[in-house]
Parts: C-alpha cells; structure tokens; sequence
C-alpha cells in the first residue's frame, strides 16, 4: 500500500509541473519545426529555470532501477529549489526534463539528442544501464554537454572522453574489493577460503565485475572452481547450483539482478548448502531483495558503492518521502544532481562548456555525496572520482548496514558459514 | 507516357528529402529523427523484399542485421580496415548465413518458417554474447572514435549520416522496384499466391526464396554497418534483439503495408516520429505512459486497416472522391 | 546421478512450461493466431496471484484458481473487441496486433502494479524432498502437480463436455462446424478465455520460486514458442510432450555444456527437429 502513496506523491507533483510545461512545448514543438534553434533561448528568458536533462530506463526490464534514480533525483533537485535555487544565477531553479531511456541504446541516444536540441539542457543526469549510458554519451560527448552516470562498466571512462563524469568506482575495482573485502572479512572470523566459486548473468553488469573478481582471487593464490555465466532471465538455477555443490567451494560470489539473486538463494536453501553467498550489489542491496526473502536475507553480505547509512541525516528524507530506504542508485544519482548544482554555482553559469570545466576542477564533499564511501567526489582526466572505494554492505533484519572496510563500517561483519 | 506521372510524387519526395536539412538545425533532433526515419524505412524494405513479395515473414532479421553490424566494427577494430569495405564483408557472410539458415526453414510454412528464424536470431544472439574474444561479449563494442574522416566513415556532423541514410533508403527502394518489377517478383508472387502451383508451371520456388533472401539478407548486414557508424556503440542484446531489431523491421513494413514499395517508408515515417513524439510528449510523466500510448496507437492502426497506412490513405482518397462527386 | 537429477528437474520444470504453453497451442488451434502478447497474461496471473497472497494470505497455489477465472474473463473480452476483428487480417497483420498488446499489457501492468519486483513468501519454497539422492524441489513439484492436474482437466473437458466437443470440432473444421451449427464465434471467445486462463494459473503456480515484475513474460515468451512449435502448432499433447522435451533438454544441457550456452543448444534442437519435421513432432501438418 505504502508504495501506491508514494507514487501517487511523486507523480502529483511532476503532473502539476507537466501540464504547464506541455502546452509550452507543444507549441515550441509546433514553432521548433520551422524555426529551430529559436525557442529554446525564448524560453529561458521567460523563466529563471536551468533544464537539467535525466535520462533513465522508466519501461521495460530496468524500470524499478531508473525509478528509484528517478526518485532521488528529484528529491535533491527540490531540496535545491525549496532552498532559494541556484544563488550565482540570481536563485535560478533546476528544472527537470524526465525522459523515458526505454531498454534500447539507440533510443536512448535518440532521447537525448531530443533533450540537448529541444530543451537546451545543460548537463545529462543518467542512464543507469552501462549500454544506455555508453550509447547516451556518444551523442553528449559530440554535442560538449556534461553526462553525470554512475554507470560503471569499465568502457565508460576508458575512452578518452571529456564530457562523461562516473561518480563511483568501476566495475573491475568493485569485482575485486568484493573478493578481497570477504578474504578480509572471513580472515578476521578466523576461516580460511582455498576454494571459491564466481557465478554472473552474461549481462555487461555480470561479466565486467567477474573479470574483477577473478583477477582478484589469482592475486590472492585461492582457486576459483567455478566460473559460470548463465543466461539473463534463467528460469532454473538448480543445474548451477548442481555445479556449485559439485565444486566444493567454500563461499559463492553471484554477481545478478533480484529474480536470479532470489532463485540462487532459495535454491541453495532447498539443496542445504550453506555455504556464505557473497552478493554483487544490483539484486542484494534492494529492499525487494529482504522483502522476498525474509529470514533468509539475514546476514547475506553484498558489495555496494554507497549505502543510506554513510549519512543518514542526508537519506533519511528519501525514505519520508518515498518509504523504502534510499538505495544505491538512488543515492548515486541524487548525488550527480548535487556535483551538477555545486559546478554551476562554481562557474556561475549555466553554459555547459562552463559546467564540465567546473566538474572537472571542483571537489565536493557536502549533502548526499556524504553517503558515498570517502564522501568526497573529485574527478580525474577519464572523468572518474578518485575519492570514492566500493564497501560492502550486510543486511540485519529489513536495513542493509554498512560493515567494511573498517573505516566506514557501522557495525562489525558477521561471517556465517 | 505513364511512367513519368507516377513516378513524379517520389521525385518530388526525394526531393524534399534532400532539400531538408538546408533548413535544420545540423546538430538537432529532427535531422536525427528524420536520419532513423530513413534507416527504418530501409530496413523495413530489405525485409519487404521477402516478407512482402513471398510472404516469408521472418522474425529473425537481427541475425544479419548483427553480423553486418559487428563484422564491419570488428574488422576496423582489428584491422583497420574501413567500414566502407567492411560492410560488403559483413554482407557476403549474412548471404552465407542466409543459405545455411534456409536449408532446415525454407519448406516450414507460415507461422513456423517466422518461429525458426526467430530462434535463428537467438541463437545469433547468444553466439555473440558467448564469444567474447571476438565480439567484446555483453559489454558491447564501440567503434573506434577516429574524428572526422569520410574514408574511415566517421563524421563529426550528422548531415552525411543523413544523407549516407537516405541514399540507402533510395537505393534499397530501387533494388526493390527492381525486383518486384522483373522475374524474380513474377516468381515470388506465383508461389506466395500458390506454392504448389507455382512448382506445377515450373517456378522453383526454393531457388525463389533463396534468392529474395539472398538480397535482403545482404541489404540488411549492410543496414547493420550504417546503424554501427551512426549509433558508435552497440551490444549484442540491441543488434540481434527480437523486439529492437526483428520485430520492429517487420512492424515498420507491415504497419506501412506489406509488398509494395511505399509501404516501408509510410510506416517508418509514422511509427518512428509516433515514438519520439510519445516519449517527448509524456516526459516527466509516470513511468509506462509513453509506451502505452504508443502501443495503443499501433493496436488501432492495425484495427482500423489491417493491410496498413497505404491500403488506410488508399481507402481515404477514395472516399474523398466519392465526397467530392456532385 | 547427475544425469537422473538433470532429467527429474527438467521434467518438473518442463511440466510447467507445457501448462503455460498449452494455452497458446489452444488459441492456435482454434483460431490460427500466433499470440505473441501470451507471456503477459502470465504475468497477470502472477500478479493476481501475489495480490491474493500479500491481501488475503492465499497461497498462490490456490490463488491460481483465481488467476484462472479472472484472466479468463480478460481474455474472453479482449478476444471479442481485439481479435475478433483481425480473425480474417494476414497472418503477419495478427502478429503485430498482438505485439502491440503485449505491450499495452506490460505498461499498464508498470502502472497499475510498479516496478517493484514481488515475490511471496511459503514455508514450503527452501525445502526439497531427498529421494535417493536426488533433490525434488517441492515448489517445482508443488508446480508440476497443478499443470498436471489442470492439463488433465482440460482434456477432460474438450472430451467429454458438449463445448469442449464443439470446441475440438471448430478447431479441426471451422466451415464444417458453423455448418452442423456450432456457434463459432461463440468457440473462439471461450478458447481464447481458456488458453489465456490457463496462462496465468502456470503463472500463478510458479510464484512460489519465481519473482513478478512487469516484463517478467519475456523470459518466457521465446521458451513458449519452442513448446508449441516443437509440438505442433496446435496440438495440446504436443504441447505436453514439447513442454517436457524443452525442460529436459535446458536441464541437460546444463551438464554437457557451459550454462550460458542453454539456450543457443535448445534453438539448434528445435531448428534442427524443424528441418526433419516441418511442423513438429505431433503436428497435423496444416
């Protein structure tokens, strides 16, 4: 029931905000045609707002996930507005242009071209999905407009790019501190791990952070005697979890969305394996993820690349507002709205040649950034924070508390086996 | 003395097409838009070639939409070889592909020739996901950013991607005039019409079919190189996907109107602008809105004139004739 | 042993795939229409199913009878005001209908229920019964045993009921039947309520292990195809033994060959068993 409260909430309020905005556009669409270029200049000395453009999956398979971004997008940007706007331009509000990435690359390239050329937007806020953000900022990297993600495949700042900023770590580095964090984990318990197992759906999220942690265990000299991709969208895990039985391993680390994460678990449950499960963040760091499971969900530990208790004095209006605790891309991309407000205040302008050279000077350490792990963000020249580490994460009862590497842990792990 | 009055509309349509981008932004989002009107169209034509004029309707185009796609960015990639040389490789292996997918498919009939090839896709599907050394597996490929440079088939402005589009929109057009007009269409007609009659006054249907596969299997991988350039970046879900790819190559046909040479680009110019227009249109509203609407939309179209827009404008100059009589 | 296990677990899953397939072949049979927007009336009953759950504590194995009822309802008006007007349209005009549908169906869903991503809770979904030594999941038991069940209760019906009579007549001749007066139009309604009702009580019966969303059908939707095809357009036991075969050979496979490559090893049986029979193991060959 919760939920329906809270999406009606949130869907009064850009309702009440489209209405107004609709008429405009369909007009300016109607004149756009013709006269191109002109009416977004019109627009802007109409009203004293920036349009910030916020690109996310809305339908399809990653809707929940560009909800929940969508979600804590707008909570800063209110925050933001509520709070006087945006001081250096005489308290011009942000304006957010929501659009629907749909699940396809090209559309989503298509939609973003549409929010620089239409609505003149000075940064891009998105796409969740690593081969949406790659696609986005193929058109954001030929047009010089800022493209904030917390997408972290490998590719995305590997490229040279000088418009995309990536607020946390990348793939492989989150594969590896999931390996290396439960050897630490499991050290200070007193057990050792020789033999362990890596299962991920053969998705860019699935197979980029298993190359991390597989380079991390032969760093570490422990054998990996399993290395399975599976199908997204599997329907049976028991063959894997045959396999995994077979294999002898003393821990699994499943890196999957919340429906193989749910099945892995409750298979491994129905066959008496319990041997720890190590999660990699996306399916095991949702509040779906305890809901489901229950008791079963209890001490599951999971790598994740923020979590609401870093700073809860800054999360906890997330849940007032939307009841579930603020997720991590909630977290994440609440805090590109947050960098993207700091840099314009920086620059004092809203051109986004201005914006990125502010992006890529700045370092921001206050509001919601604080509840990313180092709770600071300072980019460098690929466009990565630098400040930023993965940690992980355990859930005890329905909250998901943060318990290494010890300098942010708010509780200490516990290792069950 | 025909010939001329009819084809005078698609003069003039070409036309205006080519005369467009004088008057738009160069960088903007009709120029792109129009840009995947004409990829559409074209894709939709390649597959009208074989689902419009034999009534094979494969649901499985990805497959050589995808081998175009990756073997011209893979070569480059690797080899640095351009994609202008790149894609008619990609081609002669979707050809390839083509004859060995239509061994087992091509005596299945209807609704089971449309269900393998759509598993063919799949399988095209899961192949590039698996083979990561080659293909760059599910994190997808991007292609090799080299700046401006037409040998290498780079731009950094989009008006030759929109020319380059609808040069093959036109071109696919023709080829599938071409066909329909000669003996190959003759052929493909009678056994849509009658297979086992087509066989009894001697038509080899199998060399038929093959045949329209042939061409719209190349078209189509060389389809996939342009969407390759013009996107840089693609992952095997995108390019061999049933609903982006397959599915919406036959929509844009059918919805346009199958078998004739208009029916492709009408569909494409509704079904692709309809799209935008609805995610535009229901920006920052709940999530779903857009695409409801855009589904409802088709479901209408194919409910008011299930042979599509052209058979639908067809029957409106019709009855505007009949209005207009005293 | 891994074998025996692969094959018990692949029929069990199999089971379930053939219950929510059946549907499909039936509205084949019936109509000749490919219903591409099947997989969402799956979906639904997974959904009416969870609701029953998360309201009234019904677990979903019996929600699924309310599954059935609702969806039939659904389908039998969406097959009066949608299909009924395509009946005649090409085939490739019916198959875009329907995609269109099944999008319509998948948005609303997103509308109507969120984006959250529901499952329920049952005592009986972490345990599994050791026979030998081997593992019988008891949800895919649990689940099996209702496709069984509503499998034979459909058969049942198309044999010894005057309408499922008439029914299997339409279905063989639809000429010939409106000509000893069976009322047609009447048969494609209840076929499409049936085959859609069905869908959603296999979906329903499989919540116990699996999580709702609102594009949950497309994991199946391509799996339900190769059922059907397999079998036969049209034929319900070919739908049985299709089911059976697509489980078996997913779990299979899983032994002989890496995981992810499951599916690419079914599409390759079913082209390939396409190539010797073009219209499936039990296909009447229309």
């Amino acid at each position: 029931m919760d939920r329906y409260g809270n999406d009606g909430r949130a869907n009064a309020r850009t309702r009440g905000l489209t209405r107004r905005d609709l008429v405009s556009r369909s007009l300016a669409a109607a004149a756009g045609v013709t006269l191109g270029g002109g009416r977004a200049a019109a627009a802007r000395a109409a009203a004293p707002a920036i349009n910030v453009g916020v690109l996310l999956p809305l339908s399809g398979a990653n809707a929940q996930f560009g909800i929940n971004a969508r979600n804590g997008i707008e909570l800063v940007a209110d925050r933001i507005n509520a709070g006087g706007g945006i001081r250096a331009l005489e308290g011009a509000t942000i304006n957010l242009v929501v659009a629907d990435a749909t699940s396809n690359p090209a559309t989503a390239a298509t939609v973003a071209q549409r929010l620089i050329s239409r609505n003149s937007v000075v940064a891009v806020l998105g796409a969740f999905a690593s081969s949406l953000t790659l696609a986005v900022s193929e058109v954001t990297e030929r047009r010089r407009i800022p493209l904030l993600t917390m997408s972290f495949s490998d590719q995305i700042t590997g490229r040279g790019f000088k418009y995309v900023f990536q607020v946390v770590s990348k793939a492989s580095v989150i594969g590896k501190a999931q390996f290396e964090y439960t050897l630490g984990i499991a050290k200070a318990a007193g057990e050792t791990l020789d033999r362990v197992a890596i299962m991920y759906e053969d998705t860019a999220y699935g197979t980029s952070q298993a190359t991390g942690l597989r380079a991390a265990a032969k760093e570490a000299g422990i054998e990996v005697v399993m290395d399975e991709a599976y199908p997204l969208g599997i329907t049976d895990v028991t063959p894997l979890i045959g396999k995994l039985r077979a294999s002898g391993a003393r821990a699994v680390f499943p890196v999957s969305y919340l429906n193989d994460s749910i099945l892995i678990i409750r298979t491994m449950r129905q066959q008496r394996l319990d041997i720890p499960a190590i999660g990699g963040a996306a399916g095991y760091v949702i509040p779906d993820f305890h809901r489901a499971l229950g008791e079963y969900a209890e001490g599951v530990l999971s790598v994740n690349t923020s979590n609401y208790d870093l700073a809860p004095e800054e999360t906890r209006a997330f849940r007032e507002r939307y009841g579930y605790f603020m997720v991590h891309e909630a977290i994440e991309h609440a805090a590109t709205m947050h960098l993207l407000a700091r840099a314009i205040e920086a620059a004092k302008s809203a051109r986004p040649e201005a914006v990125r050279e502010a992006l890529a000077a700045g370092r921001v350490c206050d509001g919601i950034v604080k509840a990313l792990p180092g709770g600071c963000v300072a980019f460098d020249r690929t466009g990565l924070n630098t400040e930023t580490y993965p940690i992980m994460v355990q859930w005890r009862g329905a909250e998901l508390v943060t318990v290494y590497p010890e300098q942010v842990a708010r509780a200490k792990p516990a290792w069950r086996s | 003395m025909k010939r001329p009055l009819r084809s005078l509309p698609a003069v003039a349509v070409v036309g205006l097409a080519f005369a467009a981008p004088l008057a738009l932004d160069p960088l903007g989002y009709p120029m792109r838009v129009l840009t995947l009107v004409f990829l559409f169209a074209a894709m939709g034509q390649a597959w009208n070639l074989l689902g419009g004029l034999a009534n094979q309707v494969s649901l499985g185009h990805a497959a050589f939409f995808g081998i175009g796609a990756y073997t011209s960015t893979i070569l480059l990639r690797d080899h640095g070889l351009t994609p202008w040389i790149g894609m008619l490789v990609g081609g002669a292996i979707a050809a390839a592909a083509a004859v060995a997918l239509s061994i087992p498919t091509f005596r299945l009939r209807g609704h089971y020739f449309a269900l393998a090839t759509l598993a063919f896709g799949e399988v095209m599907r899961v192949v590039a996901n698996s083979w990561s050394e080659v293909t760059g597996g599910p994190v997808g490929i991007s292609v090799p950013f080299l700046g401006d440079d037409a040998a290498m088939f780079q731009f950094t402005s989009s008006v030759p991607y929109y020319y380059i589009m609808l040069a093959a929109l036109v071109g696919v057009s023709l080829v599938f005039w071409r066909v329909k007009a000669g003996r190959l269409g003759y052929r493909l007609r009678a056994l849509k019409e009658n297979p086992e009659a087509a066989e009894v006054i001697g038509v080899d249907t199998y060399r038929a079919k093959l045949a329209a596969m042939l061409v719209s299997a190349f078209i189509t991988a060389l389809l996939g190189t342009l969407y390759a350039q013009l996107n840089y970046f693609f992952d095997p879900d995108t390019i061999f996907g049933l609903a982006t790819v397959s599915v919406r190559m036959a929509l844009v046909a059918i919805v346009g109107g199958l078998g004739s040479v208009w029916g492709p680009i009408a569909g494409a110019a509704f079904l692709i602008p309809v799209e935008e227009f609805a995610n535009a249109f229901f920006t920052n509203q709940a999530a779903g809105v857009s695409q409801l609407f855009y589904s409802l939309l088709l479901i209408a179209v194919i409910l008011l004139e299930p042979r599509g827009l052209v058979a639908l404008g067809g029957r409106a100059a019709r009855l505007a004739r009949r209005e207009g009589r005293p | 042993m891994d074998l025996l296990q692969a094959v018990v677990n692949g029929a069990l899953i199999g089971g379930v795939y053939a219950v929510t397939s059946i549907g499909l072949t039936l509205v084949f049979g019936v109509m000749e229409i490919v219903n591409f927007a099947h997989a969402a009336f799956l979906m639904l009953g997974m959904y009416i199913a969870y609701h029953a759950w998360a309201a009234w504590g019904i677990d979903p194995l019996f929600g699924s009878l309310i599954a059935l009822v609702v969806v039939f309802v659904l389908g039998a008006v969406l097959q009066r005001t949608l299909i009924m007007p395509i009946l005649r349209a090409p085939q490739v005009s019916q198959i875009f209908l329907t995609v269109g549908l099944l999008l319509a169906l998948e948005n609303t869903a997103l509308l109507a229920f969120g984006s959250e991503f529901r499952s329920v809770q049952t005592p009986y979904q972490t345990s599994a019964l050791r026979i030998g030594g081997i593992f019988v999941s008891v949800p895919y038991l649990a689940a099996f045993l209702m496709s069984v069940a509503s499998g034979a209760a459909l058969s049942l019906f198309l044999r010894r009921t005057d309408v499922g009579r008439a029914m299997r007549a339409t279905a063989q001749n639809p000429t010939a039947a409106r000509l000893v007066g069976i009322d047609v139009t009447r048969m494609y309604w209840i076929a499409f309520g049936l085959g859609t009702g069905l869908t959603a009580f296999g979906g329903a019966v499989i919540l116990p292990y699996m999580t709702v969303f609102p594009t949950v059908g497309g994991q199946f939707v391509v799996l339900m195809f190769t059922v059907v095809v397999l079998g036969g357009l049209g034929s319900i036991p070919g739908a049985m033994i299709g089911g059976l075969v697509v489980g078996v050979i997913q779990s299979v496979s899983a032994l002989l060959f890496p995981i992810h490559l499951q599916n690419l090893v079914l599409f390759l049986v079913f082209i390939a068993v396409l190539a010797v029979r073009p219209t499936g193991l039990l296909g009447a060959g229309r």
